[in-house]
Formats: structure tokens, C-alpha cells, sequence
């Protein structure tokens, strides 16, 4: 094996059944999992989380924050003052085992004045707490930064349109991330943008979509910030992230532009399996700009034959 | 077929076939069945263009490569025949005569009624099962409404149309309209007007229809089974290895392991000449040469993504337990052997999961978890301990035991989940005086 690419990728399933770790002389530090809806096939909840055991979180902690910084943060003067944060993503004091949650923690802890978490664990939204943190925000003057899911986004945007609040600041932008997987929910991002433009007063050039796993450590943004609108659709990886589109059939590298599954190579994963495959799928350039086509759509029906995962959870249902 | 029908067209679709009823039920089950075997018997005609039409649309519309739609046409249709209809009447209701009239059944005379309607709502998947299902119910004199399922619409409607050209007042009792699952204002306005109501699908889809059929309506459910093989240490002799190894592919690969009757699991005794890490690479060679004769279906994006997350997920299970995953590449076939059970990611086309056993008398035991879902058992080279296993396997759960040549193709008379298809669908009536 001479070279970095020859290394066997993991199926990111395997994060369901398998705990990797690759540090053993060090006991892990966290341990995240998966929603239990990103593994959906057809509707069905397959039985297992994925789970990503840390070993380092240091390594997690130094390695999300440049990026975040130069995708969110961009055109802002972090020097004169903090941005404030708002998140509609649960805080990592709630939830323990989400890597997202450890994310927005780690970046409010470093980078932000002041963090108001407008959600539950479960995430449903305190009502009280948007009107006057849209109030304060919009009174305040001063940009800020929103942290969302694209579900969570939607239904804030639903509720400022029953009942509306003040507008953010010129300059905020928002962080947008994880679609809608298993929620039965999905609209267009173009109109999701539109209403939040209409209701909390962000332009579309200042939502930025993040993608991130909890099988990968590093995530990748839309450059909106630095080029533009056009940068819609496309994900920049930090440096120590390669990306590249695979053949699904066999494994082989696709050519600059050509769809393939993507597998990433995240040296933040040093703890445990730096060479994943995923189940998304899109096409990559330079091995660091990849735009995504969406999600593979799993497998075909099996007719009459009951999967054998659905079978061991019905099992499971029934026991 | 194109475009979703309304609730209103599924409505008077439903109310046109219960009229068709009083029609049905004075004609002879004999000439029924007459008909019925005459539009079958022509998609086993190899002069016969309907038969040429399917063969064509068939891998586009089933995703199953072009021969292995040809031998999954041969093996269903072979019961579409009059002489295997009349077959099943006979087996399961005792005679055709008990469909038309009373007939003499120990101290009182019975007579057998099909449905007013009957609903069918099939499974995608495997094509020909929604063929089975509008025969089961036309052969009984019951008008039914079959919506097919996505992978598995082109056959019943060529069917309709057979049955149109020999028998048109026949085939006015017959419905094929397809709309995508779940779509409850559609199935809602068929199942009102049914009484007997067939499903074919996931535990979740039957659960949820079955709150919604009317009190009065007979439910017959076929949910999702799971069907296994055994490989007694008989059958692992040098000389007799390869062929059995031959006939578990055939029965792995037809219908891409898609059909309930399909192996997934395949439990293979220790003790024999040859070891169970022996029969799996004689597995994975015979599955590679099947792809000679019975090439799997092509695989979309999506698909093909899936076989990779189960397989790379098996190798490395494999690793760390003894085992091994061999497979074809780019042809979506896999066979893993599991000393220690692995993790049972969704899987894609044929993939057979070898478990080694020390006797397959502890079966029952070890199939315990999925006893609600067992459906056939495929054995070989049990020796005289075969009822012993299929009388413990069948209590368990099982309702077949063949052999790996006959599971892919059930007989028409056999009992459908442990009961009779025909006996489901028809109400009996005695006469008592």
C-alpha cells in the first residue's frame, strides 16, 4: 500500500455495528451517535445508531474551528468585538452524544460573545425565548450568527410566520445543515431560503450550508461567504480533508466532474477511521470542492422478501 | 397506467366489477378456468407475441436481467395453465363442482362462494405474483381489483388484456389499476368496497391497512417472510459438493433473492467431508457461473451504494471473526461466511449469508427470533433426520420445507404461509337438509 487513496474505505453503516478506534493506548473522551434516521431506507428506521467513538476531542475541537471561522465568520471583525450566536441546534450540555451539539458548543465557546440555545434536546423551540432573542438581536443592531438544521430552520421560519418578530441585523448570516433526512418533511432549499429571507431577514448569499457527519470530524461549507451566490451547491473541505467520487459499482475513482458515491479521507478521524464512504453522492474537484447531488437512494425493494435488518427489528419489536 | 386514477375512478372501477359478479356466478367453474388457462397458457406459447411483449419490457419494468425474466416467466406461468388451476380447485376445495353447486361433504352438502370483490394489493418485486393473485380470485368466480405493485405491473395487465381478447365478459370482472403505496383516499375508496381484502407487503403497510378495512371485510395478510436454507453434512461429499452448491446459487439467484421463497440465510452442518468454509467458496464459484446463465439485474446508483456499505461492512466483520465475504464485483453477487453472526446491514441482489452449525436439530432453537416471519426452509443432505428438523422447524414457524431446486417455484397448490389461498378467499355454505 503506497498510497493514502489504497487505504480501504469504511462504510459508514459499519459505524452502526463496529467501534472503531485506532488510539488504543488512549480511552476515548466522547462518544457520539447518529440520529438513528440518517441509516432510513425507504421510511424505515434501521435498527442501530452509528456510533463515533473520540479519542481525542482536542483534535475535534482545533480542527472545526478555522473552517467555521473562515465560512461563517467571514467580512466580520472578530477582533473589535465577538459575534453573538443563536442556535436552533440542542447545546452540547443536553445532548452529550451529538457531534453536532459538541460542534456549535466548541465553536461558541471560542469564537462567540454570547450563545442563545433556543431549543430542547429534543429541539423543539422555546417560544418565549425566540420572541425576545429576536427582539434583543434586532434592537442590539450588531450582526449575529444562526445555527440550524434545515428541519429545525423550517420550523422556526413557520412560526415567525404565525407570529412574526423583529428581523436580524444587516450582516447576520445563518449556518444551515443535515437536510431533512427522516423527518417526512422536505421543500425546495431555494423556497426555504425565500421564506427566510421574508421572516428573519437573511439574504439567501448569507446562508451557508454546512456538511457534516458524525462519522467525519471535519465538515465542509458553501463558500458563500467568499464568492458569492454562485457557490450554492458547492462544499469546500479544510486542507486535511480529501474528497473523492468513487464509482458505486467498483470503487474506482471517477474522473474530475463525474458523479460517483463519496468517500472522504478526514485526518481529524486519526482516532478511529480516517477513510470513510458514504451514501451520498456528487461530484468533486481538486479533491477539495465537492457538490453534492443528494443521497443515494438505497436499496431496491425486495418484493415479498423481508430485509433481513427490517426482519431482526421486527424481531426486536415483537420480543 | 400512466397517471394515478382519482378516488372517484377507483370508486366506480370497484362498483363496475361487483356488477360484473351476478354474471360470473351463473356461468360453469369449469369454463372459467377454461378461459382462464387459455390467456395463461399464452404467455407459455413461444409463437405467441403477448408472451414475446412481455419477455421484452419485462427487465425494464422488474429490473431483473433479460434471462432471468425469461425463467421467472417460465416458472409462473406454468401454473396459469387450466390443467394447474383446475389442480389447485381440486386440492384445495375439494372439487371444481363445489363452485357451482352443492356437493356431498360427509353428513351435509357444502358449496363454495367466491368474494363479492375481492381487493388485492400486491407487492413489487417479483413479477407474476399479482398474476397469482387475480387467478386465486377469478378462479373462485370473485371479481377483483388488483393494484400491483411498482416492480410488478406489466404482467397482470398483459394478462388482462389476454384475458380481454379469449373471455371479455370474463375479463370484465377483473381490474388492474396501479397507484403508488400509501395513497389512502385510493386505497380507501377499493377496500370499502370489498370483502375480501389480500395484502402483500411490509409488516408496517398490513398493520396499517388492516385498522382501516371495514368489520365486515376478510383480511388475508401475506406479510414480509424470511426463508433459509439447510446444507446437511450428507451433501458435502467430494463427489456431490459441486452440484449442491449449483442448485443453492439457482435458488439464491432467482428473482435476485427478492422472492419470500428465497434463501438469505444459509446454515451449513460441520462433520461432513467437506466444511462449511469449503461449501462457501464452492457457493461463491457456482454464483459466479450462474451469472453465465441467470446474470443479476443491473444495480442504479442508490443500489449499488447499499451492496457496497453491506459489503465493505461484512469484510470487516469478517476480519475480526474468521470469516470472509467473496462477491462478483460489479455483478451484485455476495457471499459471506459468518462463523459468528454478523451485522444485518440491508443488503442488495444476491447476497447469502453462510452460517455454519454443528446439527441442524438445534435449528429450531437458533430460528426462534424469527419464528412469525419463517416461511420456506430449502434442505439437502439431511439424511433420516429430516422429518425431525422439519417437524421442529415447522413448529417453530416454518410452512415449507423443499428442496433448493423447488423453492424458487412453489406448486399453485401449496400452503401460501401455512394456509390455503383459495380456502382465504371463498365462504363456504352447508346444507344442512
Amino acid at each position: 500500500m503506497k498510497r493514502w487513496q489504497d487505504v480501504p474505505a469504511v462504510p459508514a453503516t459499519a459505524f452502526k455495528h463496529i467501534d472503531f478506534v485506532a488510539d488504543g493506548e488512549h480511552p476515548p473522551e466522547a462518544l457520539f451517535q447518529t440520529s438513528g434516521t440518517t441509516g432510513d431506507r425507504r421510511g424505515v428506521a434501521t435498527p442501530s445508531r452509528g456510533r463515533h467513538l473520540v479519542t481525542r476531542l482536542s483534535i475535534y475541537r482545533h480542527s472545526l474551528i478555522p473552517p467555521l471561522r473562515r465560512h461563517l465568520l467571514a467580512g466580520y471583525d472578530e477582533a473589535r468585538e465577538r459575534m453573538a450566536f443563536i442556535s436552533l441546534i440542542p447545546s452540547p450540555r443536553v445532548r452529550i452524544d451529538s457531534s453536532l451539539s459538541f460542534m456549535v458548543g466548541a465553536a461558541a465557546d471560542a469564537c462567540a460573545r454570547e450563545t442563545h440555545w433556543l431549543v430542547d434536546a429534543r429541539g423543539m423551540l422555546d417560544d418565549e425565548a425566540v420572541k425576545s432573542v429576536m427582539k434583543a438581536a434586532a434592537d442590539g443592531g450588531r450582526p449575529v450568527l444562526l445555527l440550524a438544521t434545515s428541519l429545525a430552520l423550517l420550523h422556526f421560519v413557520e412560526r415567525l410566520e404565525a407570529n412574526p418578530t423583529p428581523t436580524l441585523p444587516a450582516g447576520s448570516r445563518i449556518m444551515e445543515t443535515g437536510g431533512f433526512k427522516g423527518s417526512g418533511r422536505e421543500i425546495a432549499r431555494s423556497e426555504l431560503h425565500a421564506r427566510v429571507e421574508r421572516t428573519v431577514g437573511v439574504a439567501s448569499d448569507h446562508v451557508v450550508g454546512e456538511y457534516g457527519m458524525t462519522e467525519l470530524l471535519s465538515q465542509l461549507y458553501e463558500p458563500m461567504l467568499s464568492e458569492g451566490a454562485g457557490a450554492r451547491g458547492i462544499y469546500v473541505a479544510p486542507p486535511w480533508l480529501r474528497v473523492r467520487a468513487l464509482d458505486p459499482l467498483t470503487l474506482e475513482e471517477r474522473p474530475e466532474g463525474v458523479e460517483g458515491v463519496l468517500a472522504f479521507f478526514d485526518l481529524a478521524n486519526a482516532g478511529s477511521m480516517c477513510h470513510v464512504l458514504t451514501e451520498d453522492v456528487g461530484t468533486v474537484s481538486g479533491g477539495s470542492r465537492v457538490r453534492l447531488a443528494g443521497r443515494a437512494l438505497g436499496a431496491e425493494p425486495r418484493g415479498c422478501s423481508l430485509a433481513m435488518d427490517e426482519l431482526m427489528s421486527a424481531a426486536r419489536g415483537t420480543s | 397506467m400512466t397517471t394515478t386514477p382519482s378516488p372517484e375512478g377507483v370508486a366506480q372501477l370497484a362498483d363496475a366489477l361487483r356488477a360484473s359478479r351476478p354474471h360470473l356466478a351463473r356461468r360453469s367453474a369449469g369454463d372459467v378456468i377454461a378461459s382462464l388457462g387459455a390467456a395463461g397458457q399464452r404467455f407459455l406459447d413461444i409463437n405467441d407475441p403477448l408472451r414475446a411483449e412481455a419477455l421484452e419490457r419485462l427487465p425494464d419494468s422488474s429490473g431483473l436481467s433479460a434471462p432471468m425474466c425469461s425463467a421467472v416467466l417460465d416458472g409462473m406461468a406454468a401454473d396459469w395453465t387450466a390443467e394447474r388451476l383446475e389442480a389447485l380447485v381440486a386440492s384445495e376445495l375439494g372439487s371444481v363442482a363445489a363452485l357451482d353447486d352443492f356437493v356431498a361433504a360427509g353428513p351435509r352438502r357444502v358449496m363454495a362462494v367466491g368474494p363479492t370483490l375481492s381487493v388485492q394489493i400486491a407487492a413489487g418485486g417479483v413479477p407474476g405474483v399479482a398474476v397469482n393473485a387475480l387467478l386465486r380470485s377469478l378462479v373462485v368466480k370473485g371479481p377483483t381489483l388488483v393494484k400491483p405493485g411498482r416492480g410488478d405491473v406489466l404482467l397482470p395487465t398483459l394478462f388482462a388484456k389476454a384475458l380481454a381478447d379469449v373471455d371479455p365478459a370474463l375479463s370484465d370482472a377483473l381490474g388492474i389499476v396501479y397507484w403508488p403505496g400509501g395513497s389512502e383516499a385510493l386505497e380507501d375508496a377499493a377496500l370499502g368496497r370489498a370483502d375480501v381484502v389480500s395484502v402483500y407487503g411490509s409488516d408496517q403497510t398490513i398493520g396499517a391497512l388492516r385498522a382501516r378495512l371495514p368489520a365486515t371485510a376478510r383480511l388475508v395478510a401475506y406479510h414480509h417472510r424470511v426463508s433459509v436454507g439447510v446444507v446437511g453434512r450428507d451433501a458435502l461429499t467430494d463427489e456431490g459438493i459441486e452440484a449442491v452448491a449449483r442448485r443453492v446459487a439457482v435458488a439464491v439467484a432467482t428473482y435476485d433473492q427478492r422472492g419470500c421463497v428465497s434463501p438469505q440465510l444459509i446454515y451449513v452442518e460441520e462433520g461432513g467431508f467437506n466444511s462449511p468454509g469449503d461449501f462457501t467458496l464452492r457457493l461463491s464459484e457456482a454464483l459466479g457461473a450462474v451469472e453465465a446463465t441467470l446474470p443479476t439485474g443491473p444495480l442504479g446508483t442508490g443500489a449499488a451504494s447499499t451492496l457496497q456499505q453491506a459489503r465493505g461492512t461484512a469484510e470487516l466483520h469478517a476480519a475480526s471473526s474468521g470469516g470472509s465475504v467473496r462477491h462478483g464485483k460489479s455483478a451484485a453477487w455476495t457471499v459471506v461466511f459468518e462463523p459468528i453472526p454478523g451485522p444485518l446491514t440491508p443488503v442488495v441482489g444476491r447476497f447469502a449469508r453462510i452460517r455454519p452449525i454443528d446439527d441442524a436439530t438445534i435449528l429450531p432453537g437458533i430460528l426462534g427470533p424469527l419464528a412469525s416471519h419463517l416461511q420456506t426452509i430449502a434442505v439437502t443432505g439431511l439424511g433420516p433426520r429430516l422429518e425431525e428438523v422439519a417437524r421442529g422447524l415447522g413448529e417453530t414457524g416454518a410452512s415449507r420445507v423443499t428442496s433448493f431446486e423447488d423453492a424458487a417455484f412453489p406448486p399453485t397448490w401449496w400452503h401460501h404461509d401455512g394456509r390455503g389461498p383459495l380456502l382465504d378467499l371463498v365462504r363456504w355454505v352447508d346444507l344442512e337438509v
